[in-house]
């Protein structure tokens, strides 16, 4: 099968490429190691925070007002009554954390006890359990006017993650890291038509599907074992995998399908190795508004949405969630986002090294 | 039946003519070179009977299979050496040769025969093993011209199997084509007039995408140099005296210990007089042979390397 050796010869001269592999393996098991160890107390805002009111006396109503107030927090929706409401919503996706204030704050800021509120956050996005915790505790405490009276009680809906600013980091970092194929595959693709090695092969009577698969599925294995040894690492330094691993590496192969498409597409429109470097001018930012290092609300509403239409925001999205512990089917927004993406960019791909084929 | 045969082939790049109807008959066993300065239209007219480019107007026949009807068949019967060592530089020989095997659909067990016979006479056995990136220009190139082999086609396409080259590389590439004459039909594209000189069965000069002259070399350079030349033994000839001898003379060359000149109609005992009076002290002058640039000068106006 000539696909078979054209594959096999473009792996080699990927995993026999140390630069190439420095990018695609040294980066983000750095960018792991140094996000997880390093980052434990991230503060972007605003948090878009939801309100259960079991109290419904005028001192809870009077401190949901206060913390309209307060610029990191965007309260988000109708005040709850009920909290089974709230995690009904909650489980349909509509809200990510919620700020729940039990029946007898007012008495208890009347005798000057100290108040336990709870936070409940979606096991996906732990970060922002964590950083509303020293926000409510400060509002609660300027509100009451005591001393540290709030208890902010923390009930991750999945409680199984060990450590949630690696189950936060760690998605984000793979996504990232899958998406240096987009430059690695560019690369792979620019320096054979530049060396002229695409043309010497031409002139055997290989056909062009031959070329066309020897030239994409190596990316498979790489994307593979890439994300292999990114969850490897990830779980070293403390990920931990709660939901199903399998439905994560659906999540990252499509990411990584898209990465290879675009990454083709590039490698067919560019006319030497070194012009890939362009990739870099948007990988970092796409990973940077697609939230692989921190949450996106804090962007402009243009920029999210600009973001939103893109897969890698999806990927990321998703791949937090099914991780931390939810059901993938409440992520189906964004894997048909990925799923589109994926079949779109790497028809693409071969369209555009299709056309490179022709005299 | 020729083993290439080209009717009126053409190609145009955006309007501008790179290859401008070349009709051409090039015989089974042949070793035919085009001789041309670089932008001629060389590896245009190759990369078209590669099947790599469609041409513009007319066609070709690659042992009676027409080059833009049957591609793939054509692709079968030709082994191309590309005028950039193209290589797999991070896969050793075997791995490089055995590729191109196994794109023929050449079982493994052939491929593996063929290769070492290969890499023997090619003087490359002992580092067969190694990464071919580490390898020096004139390996590469051996090895180009191994993988174009492989699978012992029937046409073989040399383009500029020597461009930039050692002079003793150069003459270790030359001495396996010689191998490889009569064996193969080989269509070698080369601005070096040695190389064509010395190789070839028939040279066809090229220039701006026609074929200007076709012959043996010894045709070539009886029919079409009607001038002479000669050779001037002088130490040390200044450079405004070679400038003025540029000035007077078609073709002027500095050599090792003298001055090369041609011209249409050369009077010997003038050149020398002239040299006399400049002080330019000549310790021999005599006839020179015509070369192959000597006709390329006479034919086009320029010199092959311009």
């Amino acid at each position: 099968m000539r696909f078979w050796e054209i594959g096999k010869r473009n792996l080699k001269e990927i995993y026999r490429n140390p630069v190439l592999l420095g990018f695609l393996l040294g980066m983000p098991v750095v960018f792991m190691l140094v996000f997880c160890s390093a980052f434990g107390q991230g503060t972007v805002e605003p948090v878009r925070l939801s309100v259960v009111d079991e109290d419904q006396s005028q001192a809870s109503a009077a401190f949901v007002e206060s913390l309209e107030r307060i610029e990191v927090v965007e309260l988000w929706g109708e005040v709850y009554s009920e909290e089974a409401w709230a995690k009904e919503d909650m489980e349909a996706g509509r809200i990510s954390l919620y700020l729940l204030i039990p029946r007898g704050f007012q008495d208890a800021a009347a005798a000057g006890q100290s108040v336990d509120l709870g936070v409940v956050y979606e096991g996906a996005d732990p970060m922002a359990g964590l950083r509303v915790k020293p926000v409510l505790e400060a509002a609660g405490s300027q509100f009451l006017g005591m001393p540290a009276p709030v208890n902010v009680e923390m009930k991750g809906v999945e409680s199984k993650i060990e450590n949630e600013i690696v189950n936060f980091f760690a998605p984000g970092i793979i996504v990232f890291g899958l998406m240096i194929l987009i430059s690695v595959t560019a690369e792979v693709i620019a320096a054979d038509r530049e060396k002229g090695f695409l043309a010497r092969m031409l002139t055997t009577p290989a056909k062009p599907w031959e070329f066309i698969l020897g030239y994409s599925l190596p990316f498979i294995p790489v994307l593979i074992a890439s994300t292999l040894i990114y969850l490897g690492v990830g779980m070293a330094m403390g990920l931990t995998i709660v939901g199903n691993l399998g439905h994560a590496f659906l999540i990252f192969f499509l990411t990584g399908l898209s990465a290879v498409g675009i990454g083709m597409i590039v490698g067919s429109l560019i006319k030497s190795e070194s012009q890939a470097a362009i990739c870099w001018v948007f990988i970092v930012p796409l990973a940077m508004i697609s939230g692989a290092w921190w949450t996106v609300e804090a962007m402009p509403q243009g920029l999210q949405n600009f973001a939103g239409g893109l897969p890698f925001i999806h990927a990321i999205n998703a791949s937090r969630s099914v991780i931390n512990g939810v059901p993938l089917s409440a992520v189906m927004g964004d894997l048909y986002w990925l799923v589109a993406w994926a079949v779109v960019l790497f028809s693409l791909g071969i369209v555009f090294f299709s056309k490179r084929m022709v005299g | 039946m020729d083993a290439i045969e080209t009717t009126n082939v053409t190609r145009k790049f955006n309007g501008l003519v790179a290859v401008a109807g070349i009709d051409l008959k090039i015989r089974k066993g042949e070793l035919f070179s085009l001789l041309g300065p670089n932008g001629a239209g060389k590896t245009t007219l190759v990369r078209m009977l590669c099947c790599l480019l469609r041409p513009t107007a007319g066609t070709a026949f690659i042992m009676g299979h027409d080059i833009t009807k049957e591609s793939f068949k054509v692709k079968g019967l030709i082994g191309v050496s590309p005028q950039d060592t193209v290589l797999s530089e991070r896969l050793n020989c075997w791995e490089n040769l055995s590729l191109v095997g196994k794109m023929h659909r050449i079982s493994s067990e052939e491929v593996r025969e063929c290769s070492k016979e290969l890499l023997q006479t090619m003087g490359l056995m002992e580092r067969a093993g190694e990464q071919v990136k580490n390898f020096s220009g004139g390996m590469k190139r051996r090895l180009s011209i191994a993988m174009s082999l492989v699978h012992d086609p029937a046409v073989l396409f040399l383009d500029e199997p020597t461009l930039g080259l050692d002079p003793q590389a150069r003459r270790a590439v030359w001495e396996h084509i010689a191998l490889l004459k009569k064996e193969k039909t080989i269509l070698l594209t080369t601005h070096y007039m040695e190389e064509a000189d010395s190789l070839s069965d028939r040279i066809g000069i090229i220039d701006e995408g026609k074929i200007v002259a076709l012959g043996t070399p010894e045709e070539l350079k009886r029919d079409f140099f009607t001038g002479c030349g000669m050779v001037i033994r002088a130490e040390d000839i200044p450079v405004g005296i070679m400038q003025e001898l540029c000035g007077r003379y078609a073709r002027v060359e500095r050599i090792n210990g003298g001055v090369e000149i041609s011209h249409g109609e050369l009077d010997f005992h003038e050149v020398v007089e002239y040299l006399f009076s400049r002080g330019v002290i000549v310790s021999s002058a005599t006839l020179k042979q015509p070369t192959l640039e000597d006709v390329f000068i006479q034919i086009t106006g320029k010199k092959l390397r311009e």
